[in-house]
């Protein structure tokens, strides 16, 4: 790599992206408007408003069923109330106050007490949700309140007894922190927000102005012919968006510090004077630099994928939804850094940026999160080098784009990947949307309603539609008997060794106690032991397998059988809408997805699926008899040396129907 | 000189089959000489071009460009070549001579070399006006004149020409017309594609015909009239199409 050819790219992008009036506008023109106008504008709204709001008073109808002399003066008290004006109340009180004449009704009654006492009970009928309302009721509970305070006193007094005695116990907190410290906290729970979005949306502009632009523009090619290397390309246009967006940072980091400043300077808090240390920024600028590093190579490669800006713009939506959901666990109290945290991008920042205000952050943490970042940075890059290299993609037009035409047009080609992602998709909808309400209503039938109708029938009714027949699509052919004699042998221990993995993970992330119930659930059906097994074992095993063994192969086959298997297995567990399985159900998917392609008979899998559930079920129902007991370390767990049998068994049988199935692959690339 | 040696390049189609955009080409292009490679739209003109300037990689074959190998010393290939097609644009938001002096500095050129060789091309091409513009607001014939400079700003010995005067009106095609001309006058070798045959026949002083990736003929445009009997490009040009289609039946039929 030649840098000063990288340093010639870098120079002109710079130039160029600077002189485009919209990149100009977003990176430094806005936030140098923006937060002043917000925060100040906000704050002068604010308080003219509230202004506004006492300068136009308030009429109040008053009840007073007491007619004493504390009531008068009650109400004397608040006839003081500048702007207030008092009216007695008529029949048509009610009237008023909904047609808004009025603001409020305060109504007094009095009461005996038990040692003889008067007391009086005051009602202030306002409209929380009527700004004017409440402020009304706001000025006549804080005059009623001065006005007991003075009758407390005056009746202590006339006792004899002084009125300090109201001030018996006073209580009083002493805070410590310094308003630098007030003023981190509240800058540490939305700062962080702010920040990451900024820095990405400063990124998506260049981003896809630099390579999306230039297709868009056909100013690639004249690039390309040009004596300068892909790489050097790559490294200059990934080193302007770095620049940009930290340019976008910085401004955006003094815009804000600068408006805070001004508006607590005018509110008159405690707070004035107290601005954004200098320290905390430069420490947070070394922290946000790999994050503006790791966008700015996602945001090439997606850049460098798209067609045009277009294009570009729509890809990066999706990312900046999740980055923003992710900027935004700094506004959730109880989550702190932690160097597990710390390892988590984004969210690493986020914490770190919140930890940095107070300055109560660790120097191993900002070390974390700065190393797990630059190693996702330098995946990104040796990506969007890679996707550069890729002619294909590099020089992809408009015009060989997959339209819907296209698939009605030639029905062979129906199974794509992005058509099987989109199925995936709406069948995850229906069982989140619908297959939920009908196990909430009735688990047992909901769940064989979601076996059969949202996971099994659909499949049937694509092929219908597609005319195409079931049987050879989802290879539901007879197996040969010898293989599918190794299958008890293989489901079985695969079954054991994921259920103490998960166990495994279990005992270092414990699940939360109420997922556990609601597992166990499962198993304490009230159903005779075949329906149970029917419900949780078989429906199951037929019909997750017709569409994870059966269906989805078949949209992603054009990669090749392994990553067939990956995709299907990880489609599989992402199914099961459970996080905490997630590890152990891609696993059993990977295996049961490995049965069906290399044997080319789904009939394999559909018996391993149902081995594995109904086991579950068997040892929760007779983990009292002695035979389970064996290999169990409580009612729960098995004994973790039970994994060294089952693992060499599992080899075994595997070898074994690997062997079995040497034509397998065959049959599988002919179908 | 352009040497090209079988030379196939293959795009993977949708349903997974392969399509022969260039399929074992071979041809010359000596210094001081100008080749046509001519052909209908989507013989495989532009992408036999894009495999030479390197923007593709080939899948089978090779080529050298003033004697550097284009799989082997890609950027050598780049530095020796000046490239000049409709797909290549420019740079709206640059003035000109700042564009110009971006691929000089990519050509390692001193900008004392770029500024004096801007000088000449701006004089010879009549842009002095317009130097100091930026690029967005010329006229397309203003902006065809920066194009010419840009890929030429390096002196390459080698110019490929993918349909350049596709587009054009014809006073600035005439331009493009005399600078094909001048590049030989200097002893460079130009390969120039067009569908136009009134082009191959005034400029050429040899036509590659290419049809569906395949070399149809190749020679000096009296060798093609001679071997055809037909005078008139056109005509020659669809004889060679029809002896070519004729021979992919009578291989169907040995089927």
């Amino acid at each position: 790599m030649n840098f000063r050819k990288v340093m010639i790219v870098f120079r002109k992008e710079l130039m160029e992206v600077l002189r485009d009036k919209r990149t100009l506008f977003t990176t430094l023109l806005l936030p140098v408007i923006l937060y002043p106008v917000l925060i100040i504008g906000f704050n002068a709204i604010m308080t003219r408003q509230t202004g506004v709001l006492e300068e136009r008073g308030a009429t109040v109808a008053i009840i007073d069923s007491v007619n004493t002399q504390i009531s008068s003066r009650l109400i004397a008290g608040l006839e003081e109330i500048p702007n207030f004006s008092f009216i007695p109340a008529g029949d048509d009180v009610q009237g008023l106050y909904d047609a808004k004449e009025i603001q409020s009704v305060v109504t007094l009654k009095d009461s005996l007490a038990g040692d003889g006492l008067i007391k009086y009970h005051i009602y202030i009928q306002y409209d929380a949700a009527n700004e004017r309302s409440n402020m009304t009721y706001g000025k006549i509970f804080d005059v009623l309140e001065d006005i007991e305070t003075e009758l407390i006193s005056d009746q202590l007094q006339i006792s004899g007894i002084s009125p300090e005695l109201m001030n018996m116990v006073d209580v009083r907190g002493r805070d410590t922190a310094d308003s630098q410290k007030k003023m981190g906290m509240i800058l540490g729970m939305f700062l962080p927000y702010i920040m990451i979005i900024m820095l990405f949306t400063g990124a998506s502009v260049v981003a896809a102005d630099l390579v999306a632009g230039e297709k868009e523009r056909k100013t690639l090619e004249t690039l390309l012919v040009a004596s300068v290397g892909r790489l050097e390309i790559v490294i200059g246009k990934f080193l302007t968006i770095i620049t940009l967006s930290m340019l976008n940072l910085i401004v955006n980091l003094f815009s804000i510090s600068f408006s805070l400043r001004f508006m607590l300077s005018q509110s008159g808090l405690d707070m004035a004077g107290a601005g954004m240390p200098i320290k905390a920024i430069l420490i947070l600028l070394a922290a946000m630099l790999p994050l503006a590093t790791l966008f700015a190579a996602i945001l090439l490669s997606i850049s460098t994928f798209s067609r045009n800006m277009k294009e570009a713009r729509t890809y990066e939506s999706p990312l900046m939804m999740v980055s923003m959901i992710m900027a935004m666990i700094s506004f959730l109290p109880a989550i702190e850094m932690n160097s597990l945290m710390a390892m988590i991008p984004i969210v690493n920042i986020s914490l770190l940026f919140k930890a940095v205000m107070v300055n109560e952050y660790q120097v191993s943490h900002l070390m974390i999160t700065i190393l797990s970042t630059v190693v996702l940075v330098i995946i990104a890059i040796w990506g969007s080098i890679k996707l550069f290299n890729n002619e294909g993609v590099l020089m992809r037009s408009d015009d060989d784009s997959s339209s819907l035409k296209g698939i009605k047009k030639n029905r062979a080609n129906f199974f794509t990947p992005y058509n099987g992602m989109v199925y995936f998709t709406l069948a995850l909808l229906l069982l989140y949307y619908v297959a939920s309400r009908w196990q909430m209503q009735d688990l047992a039938r909901g769940l064989v309603m979601t076996q059969v109708i949202v996971i099994a029938l659909p499949v049937f009714i694509l092929l219908k539609v597609l005319k195409m027949k079931a049987a050879p699509v989802l290879r539901i052919t007879m197996p040969r008997l010898k293989e599918l004699i190794l299958i008890p042998f293989i489901a079985i221990p695969a079954t054991v060794i994921v259920a103490i993995l998960a166990q495994f993970i279990n005992s270092i992330y414990p699940f939360p106690e109420h997922y556990l119930e609601s597992l166990g659930k499962l198993f304490e059906m009230n159903l005779p032991l075949w329906g149970s097994f029917l419900v949780v074992a078989v429906a199951p095993g037929f019909c997750e397998e017709l569409l994870f063994r059966g269906l989805f192969p078949r949209f992603f086959q054009k990669y090749g059988m392994k990553v067939n298997i990956v995709i299907t297995a990880l489609l599989f567990a992402a199914f099961h809408l459970d996080p905490f399985r997630f590890v152990p159900v891609f696993l059993l998917g990977a295996l049961l997805g490995y049965l069906t392609l290399r044997s080319g008979s789904i009939i394999h899998s559909m018996i391993a699926h149902t081995i594995n559930n109904g086991l579950a079920l068997l040892i929760s129902v007779f983990s009292g008899s002695q035979i389970i007991k064996l290999v169990m370390m409580d009612s729960e767990n098995l004994h973790y040396w039970v994994v060294i049998p089952a693992a060499i068994i599992l080899f075994l049988a595997l070898r074994a129907f690997h062997r079995f199935t040497e034509r397998g692959e065959e049959i599988c690339a002919e179908s | 000189m352009i040497s090209v040696q079988n030379l196939v390049k293959e795009f993977p189609k949708k349903d997974g089959s392969k399509f022969y955009a260039v399929d074992d080409v071979s041809f010359t292009a000596n210094d001081n000489e100008i080749v046509c490679l001519l052909g209908v739209n989507g013989a495989g003109k532009t992408t036999t071009m894009r495999v030479l300037s390197t923007v593709f990689q080939p899948s089978g074959g090779t080529a050298t460009i003033h004697g550097w190998d284009i799989r082997k010393d890609p950027d050598k290939v780049r530095e020796n070549l000046g490239f000049l097609s409709g797909d290549t644009g420019l740079y709206n938001r640059l003035r000109v001579h700042e564009f110009i002096r971006y691929f000089g500095r990519l050509y390692s050129m001193d900008d004392k070399d770029i500024t004096q060789r801007m000088d000449e091309m701006a004089e010879l091409l009549d842009m002095k006006d317009f130097m100091d513009k930026k690029i967005e607001f010329l006229s397309t014939g203003m902006k065809q004149k920066v194009s010419i400079v840009r890929s030429i700003i390096h002196d390459p010995p080698v110019m490929i020409l993918d349909e350049p005067t596709s587009g054009l009106d014809i006073l600035t095609a005439r331009n493009i017309i005399s600078f094909i001309r001048s590049c030989k006058e200097r002893g460079k070798c130009v390969l120039f594609s067009t569908h136009i045959m009134r082009e191959a026949e005034r400029l050429a002083d040899r036509i590659v015909m290419i049809h569906k990736g395949k070399i149809l003929a190749e020679g000096s445009l009296d060798l093609l009239r001679e071997e055809t009997g037909q005078m008139d490009l056109d005509d020659i040009f669809v004889h060679y199409v029809n002896l070519f289609s004729d021979e992919v039946e009578v291989q169907a039929h040995e089927f």
